[in-house]
């Protein structure tokens, strides 16, 4: 009788502290060759959840709950990746997904949601094709990539006297093709008149007949999609050649703190984009506000967050806050929550469109005296614009 | 027991056992076991041309994707049926065997390594480059929510493969082959036509390989030019099928199993470090029966533990 009731109580205990956690998994790049973005992911999903359980963490139903996160390490592999959804889904049974890193392991991993019926929240692949499936489990944070120069575009429009001849230069890859595709309709909708129109080899560092055509032709805005070390290599190949148009932007780069450090005072004049700056007026219901979020974020991982990590957390909120909204634990019903989120986050404000993709506009960014300083967000001009940039001679 | 009734006898206990893993095993199982078996079927598919043949093949990858774009193309382009793109996978594999063998099966060595090595990348560049397959931006496949077809397809290619190794290990043209592996001069001077017998080899390797390339697309429902033509599978195979026991029917098979089993245990229980555990196996394995498993069991009951030691010395390290 004693045993039996020990039993019993073991199994109260046991199936309280059950009830008591909620689990949100993902498999994240923390070792292999992408592992360097993968830990912004890996610390933003950490971060969030001991923000949010600091707080109170969640109440569902009117039992409380505290979040866990159960991260495995998909060693930059795509069949790992998948395996480890299903694992995390039939053996460790977590009640809801987070997404790793990069659009070709969401493209595999969200079939896996699907099968399964349980929302994946991803804030590390922007590729369209993710959306273009038709898939209802699948929820995304990053703006989609055709419109990544939409708002570059439309400051562009907005300068005196207004720049006519523009080149486009992207990188082989799936992601900046794509970025391409939208920039280029983009530009022939705007006017503008795209003169060099290029694909170049993804990590290429020969930008030198490139640079030759852009000055031979005249061109007065270069477009560029790609990579951090393709900028750079850019940036450090048209200082040799002087070549120097009236604005030049990239697509990733700029933002960073690296950049800034490996070109030095070369830097300046290069605009860019952020889907994200932490700045004071992006509030948020548990970090207080994306500055505060950068600081605190800065002293507990000791390096400056990104698009990447905020997109991260906000992945992990916009859970919680359809969890609350949906009253329930059950997937398909927080599914149908999320679907209709809506709620100002550190990232931005976080609602889904129909295919499940958030809609965010990008801000144009210039480096000016060696700080980014934002130019134009989706109000109108924030900052004034250093152009034409000087001739690199007269620097 | 002679050789062939003991793989009979593996044949006859194993196979209803892994037909029955989806109804037996957890949906991981399943997922763990579509992938092994595939990986299996590369390293038996490697095993006719660098285990019987003496050839290392680092084009093998290319026929995988190769096979994966046949299915891709098939289903993404023209709404054809799964069937018709491995038929078109086949083709484009066996096909470009030919074609790129004839050329490249006259180096030897490094040499014929290094050629296939450079496949891989040239094929990449191609494939980026046709709109029909979606140059670098892949293709998207429709989604098949059926893990169990995935794995018995798996499981019957595997044993497909394994019986046509079975075959060439007692066939006239498999002789032939283990003639070229030994002494290809000699091969050719006792009447083995060396040429048609290597480019033979590589066809049924490119075969089996690219039928495997096709069921992983679909599995995977997305390809693009640097997933598909990945070399690292290429490494995956040769590992594998060199440390179960390259030129033997169930080395590669037994190495694939094993090896996966290893690298999945410990990246789903040490998940951080696996890699660092993962390449100590390998480095302990090359060191200590640099021959394979089938070797090592062989000789095992001979020697017993003086085994590894004689091999440490053998091969001076």
């Amino acid at each position: 009788m004693f045993r039996t009731l020990i039993t019993l109580g073991f199994l109260a205990c046991t199936s309280l502290t059950w009830a008591d956690t909620l689990t949100l998994g993902a498999s994240v790049q923390l070792t292999g060759p992408v592992a360097n973005t993968g830990r912004y992911y890996k610390d933003a999903y950490e971060f969030a959840v001991e923000r949010i359980n600091a707080s109170g963490g969640i109440t569902v139903g009117g039992v409380h709950h505290t979040l866990a996160l159960k991260l495995l390490d998909n060693q930059s592999d795509v069949n790992l990746s998948v395996r480890q959804y299903v694992q995390l889904l039939s053996e460790d049974k977590v009640n809801l997904l987070l997404g790793p890193f990069a659009s070709n392991f969401v493209l595999a991993d969200s079939a896996i949601s699907e099968k399964f019926q349980v929302p994946m929240v991803q804030g590390g692949g922007a590729s369209d094709q993710i959306y273009s499936r038709g898939y209802r489990y699948i929820f995304g944070t990053l703006p989609p990539a055709s419109n990544y120069f939409g708002t570059t575009i439309d400051t562009l429009l907005k300068l005196t006297p207004k720049p006519s001849r523009i080149a486009l230069l992207y990188a082989d890859d799936a992601f900046d093709v794509s970025v391409a595709q939208g920039a280029r309709a983009q530009l022939s909708q705007a006017g503008f008149q795209t003169v060099i129109d290029e694909r170049y080899t993804s990590n290429t560092s020969d930008f030198t007949s490139l640079l030759s055509r852009i000055k031979s032709s005249a061109v007065e805005v270069v477009l560029v999609a790609g990579h951090e070390t393709e900028a750079l290599n850019f940036i450090r190949q048209a200082k040799s050649l002087s070549v120097s148009p009236k604005l030049y932007a990239f697509t990733v780069g700029v933002p960073s703190a690296d950049f800034r450090q490996a070109l030095g005072n070369d830097a300046n004049y290069a605009g860019g984009m952020t889907a994200w700056l932490p700045s004071k007026s992006l509030k948020d219901a548990w970090f207080g506000d994306a500055e505060q979020f950068a600081r605190a974020y800065q002293a507990k991982y000791g390096y400056e967050p990104d698009y990447h990590a905020a997109s991260g957390v906000a992945t992990v909120e916009a859970l919680v806050r359809a969890i609350e909204a949906a009253n329930s634990l059950d997937p398909k019903k927080v599914r149908d929550a999320l679907a209709q989120v809506n709620f100002p986050s550190l990232y931005g404000q976080i609602s889904f469109g129909a295919t499940g993709q958030i809609s965010l506009p990008q801000t144009m960014i210039q480096v000016q005296n060696g700080k980014v300083v934002a130019i134009y967000g989706p109000g109108g001009f924030l900052g004034k614009l250093q152009y034409p940039m000087p001739a690199w001679g007269k620097r | 027991m002679t050789s062939p009734a003991r793989i009979v006898l593996i044949a006859l206990v194993g196979v209803p056992l892994l037909v029955a893993v989806p109804w037996i095993g957890t949906p991981v199982v399943v997922q763990f076991g579509i992938n092994m078996l595939l990986m299996a079927t590369l390293a038996q598919g490697w095993n006719i041309i660098g285990g019987y043949t003496g050839y290392s093949s680092f084009g093998n990858s290319v026929f995988f994707g190769l096979g994966a774009y046949g299915v891709g193309i098939a289903m993404a382009q023209f709404d054809q049926p799964f069937w018709a793109g491995l038929g078109l996978g086949l083709l484009l594999a066996v096909g470009f065997a030919l074609v790129i063998g004839l050329p490249v099966l006259r180096l030897k060595g490094h040499y014929f390594a290094i050629a296939t090595l450079g496949l891989a990348e040239v094929v990449t560049a191609i494939v980026s480059n046709i709109p029909i397959a979606g140059q670098n931006v892949g293709l998207v496949l429709p989604l098949l929510k059926s893990d169990v077809l995935f794995y018995e397809l798996a499981l019957g290619l595997l044993l497909l493969s394994t019986l046509v190794v079975f075959w060439l290990s007692r066939s006239r043209f498999g002789l032939g082959l283990i003639a070229i592996r030994e002494n290809e001069e000699a091969a050719a001077a006792m009447g083995v036509c060396t040429t048609r017998y290597k480019i033979l080899a590589f066809m049924l390797s490119a075969a089996l390989t690219s039928l495997a390339g096709g069921i992983n697309a679909y599995y995977i429902t997305f390809i693009d030019p640097a997933g598909a033509f990945d070399i690292t599978l290429n490494v995956k195979m040769i590992i594998m099928a060199v440390f179960g026991g390259p030129g033997t029917v169930l080395g590669p098979v037994a190495g694939a199993l094993l090896l996966s089993l290893v690298s999945e245990i410990l990246s789903s229980k040490v998940t951080n470090i696996a890699g660092f555990f993962f390449g100590a196996v390998i480095i302990a394995a090359v060191v200590l029966m640099p021959r394979g498993l089938s070797d090592l069991i062989r000789q095992f009951r001979g020697t017993g533990w003086r085994y590894f030691l004689q091999n440490i010395r053998d091969h001076r390290l």
